[in-house]
């Protein structure tokens, strides 16, 4: 750490979407800084720009204005340094669930026994031992979402960038994954970048929370949650904590201030300016 | 629950011992229309009493195939067609799955080039046949133009759907493994556009062979179109019928068993693991 340079650093992002009947402006400006380690959840709601904000990080989208950085060198384009898990769905469904999970090593080319080690760790780690060599369609939506993010995790990447990944997932799973996500970062120690629309995920996952407002989104506050036992997150300890519950409740009614004045629009407000 | 097991039992009952005595009928099943055809050809044939130079007896043509059949005729005629298609198919493969990917890798250049396609499609092989006589002569060269253009046609536009068809987030996250455009190549849009190429192919053969028999009647040169357009200048009828029993029944065991297996192998394979 050492005070050196941010890990992301967005400056002065704006970004347009052309569109059949013009551009649509997907965000206003956007800055923001993630340091090293550090875990940052992002709010908002349907449509901000949220998507957007995190496909411009990994290099998908060029943005229209406004300039990235990733440890300190300008973002063009996609690259290992930036794994992603998306909001669908994204691991091959013709590979088996080892293949899935080791395809960034074999892609850099690391050595099958090498590969095969730490695979083995991250199927151990995301609770998928004994499925190692079945499809994605042998699993459940919970399993699968564990098999992405293994994926993203074996590759090592230096920042990794979560688009909803457990939208699809049923509440049940969804606890279980977000404990294990808490866990394995702790552990791991990794930079991550988390968007949802659970105020409770985004205050348990992270060490800061962003909200942004409606469409064209920009970020409109920034919650720091105090920490104490950086290992032994769980929902039980989360739930039964009064600090938490309040951060939790800051956050809501910051989100629905933003609900509120979409509701006037609706929510197709995002597709189709109302008139 | 109640419903869902009172239906599934009896069937799990009755098959048991029904599907044992129906067993050796599947096979019927199919062979009985194939016998009402030639019932049918011969109630025509004795019912008018037509001259055997106007239509020859299931008999008669039983007894031409055998002795064409001996002297190795049959054999000789078929075999050359049967290269042509397999030279063909091989030929159009590889020309057709690599333009279906780069045309289908860019959706601006599929959009621009859908009309076009449409169009070369519309102008079947057999209507190249005159311009391609006249290029290259009544030669090999002309039928094998005129068939692989059939089928390329269907191999492309089939490609291109199937790679139209890959989620786009299947490449944005390899991108973000760090893989090289070959690599997505290989590990993503062939794997996932395979089921579809292995159709395209199935329907190109179909065309390809009726062109091929088309050509063949055409330039001569062996081959069963060959084979039946020659016995017409004698007035061979039973040769004729003979000819025509044969491209069925080879269309019949090149599409179900080698083509389809192959097409029902990739769906299992790969298409069902799609969804
Ligand atoms: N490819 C595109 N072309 C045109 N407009 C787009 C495109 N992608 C997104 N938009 C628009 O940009 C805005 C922001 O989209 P974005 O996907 O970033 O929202 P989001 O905050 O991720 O929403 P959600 O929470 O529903 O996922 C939306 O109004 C959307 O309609
Ligand atoms: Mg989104």
């Amino acid at each position: 750490m050492s005070g050196a340079v941010d890990k992301i650093e967005v400056a002065g992002f704006r970004h347009f979407f052309q569109s059949e009947s013009g551009p649509v402006q997907a965000t206003s400006i956007i800055d923001l800084r993630i340091q090293a380690g550090e875990f940052v959840t992002l709010v908002g709601p349907s449509g901000c720009g949220k998507t957007t904000l995190l496909k411009a990080i990994a290099g998908f989208i060029k943005p229209s204005e406004g300039r990235i950085f990733c440890n300190g060198r300008p973002v063009t384009g996609p690259g290992r340094d930036r794994g992603v898990v998306f909001q669908e769905l994204a691991i091959l469904p013709w590979r088996t669930v080892r293949r899935n999970i080791g395809h960034g090593l074999d892609i850099a080319g690391t050595k099958p026994a090498e590969r095969d080690r730490i695979v083995a760790r991250l199927i151990d780690l995301v609770g998928l031992r004994g499925f190692e060599d079945r499809y994605p369609h042998e699993l459940s939506g919970g399993m699968r979402q564990r098999v992405a993010v293994a994926r993203t995790w074996a590759a090592d990447p230096d920042v990794i960038l979560m688009d909803e990944p457990f939208a699809a997932v049923d509440a049940m799973t969804r606890l279980t994954l977000q404990e294990e996500l808490a866990r394995l970062c702790a552990t791991t120690n990794k930079t991550v970048f988390f968007i949802t629309h659970g105020v409770e995920e985004a205050v348990f996952l992270g060490d800061r929370v962003l909200v942004m407002t409606r469409r064209p989104g920009r970020i409109k506050a920034e919650i720091a949650v105090p920490r104490r036992t950086p290992g032994g997150r769980d929902w039980e300890s989360f739930t039964a904590d009064p600090e938490m519950q309040a951060i939790c409740e800051q956050v809501l009614r910051l989100v629905r201030e933003e609900r509120g004045a979409t509701l006037v629009a609706g929510d197709g407000a995002s597709v189709v300016p109302a008139a | 629950m109640s419903i869902a097991t009172t239906a599934n039992a009896p069937p799990q009952a009755f098959p048991s011992a029904l599907s044992a005595v129906l067993r050796p009928l599947k096979g019927l099943r199919i062979v009985l229309p194939f016998a009402m055809v030639v019932a049918i050809w011969w109630a025509i044939k004795w019912h008018w009493a037509l001259d055997d130079r106007v239509l020859a007896s299931p008999a008669q043509v039983a007894i031409a195939a055998l002795q064409l059949g001996n002297r190795g005729i049959l054999a000789d005629y078929a075999a050359t067609s049967l290269r042509m298609m397999g030279i063909a198919a091989l030929i159009s493969a590889l020309i057709g799955v690599p333009l279906g990917f780069a045309i289908g890798a860019n959706r601006v250049v599929a959009r621009a080039l859908e009309g076009t396609l449409r169009f070369l499609q519309g102008i079947s092989g057999v209507a190249w046949l005159p311009l391609a006589i006249i290029w290259f002569g009544f030669s090999d060269t002309t039928k094998l133009t005129v068939v692989i253009y059939t089928l390329v046609v269907p191999i492309i536009v089939n490609t291109i759907v199937g790679v139209r068809a890959i989620p786009e987030n299947y490449v944005l996250a390899l991108q973000s493994l760090g893989a090289s455009r070959l690599r997505i190549m290989w590990d993503v849009y062939l794997p996932g556009a395979l089921p579809s190429i292995v159709v395209g192919l199935r329907l190109g053969m179909g065309y390809g062979w009726r062109a091929l028999i088309a050509a063949e009647m055409l330039v001569r040169r062996g081959g069963l179109g060959d084979l039946i357009f020659g016995a017409r200048t004698f007035s061979q009828i039973d040769r004729i019928m003979v000819g025509m029993v044969l491209i069925g029944t080879l269309y019949i065991i090149v599409d179900r068993l080698l083509v389809q297996p192959i097409e029902t192998m990739t769906l299992a394979r790969w298409g069902v693991l799609r969804k």
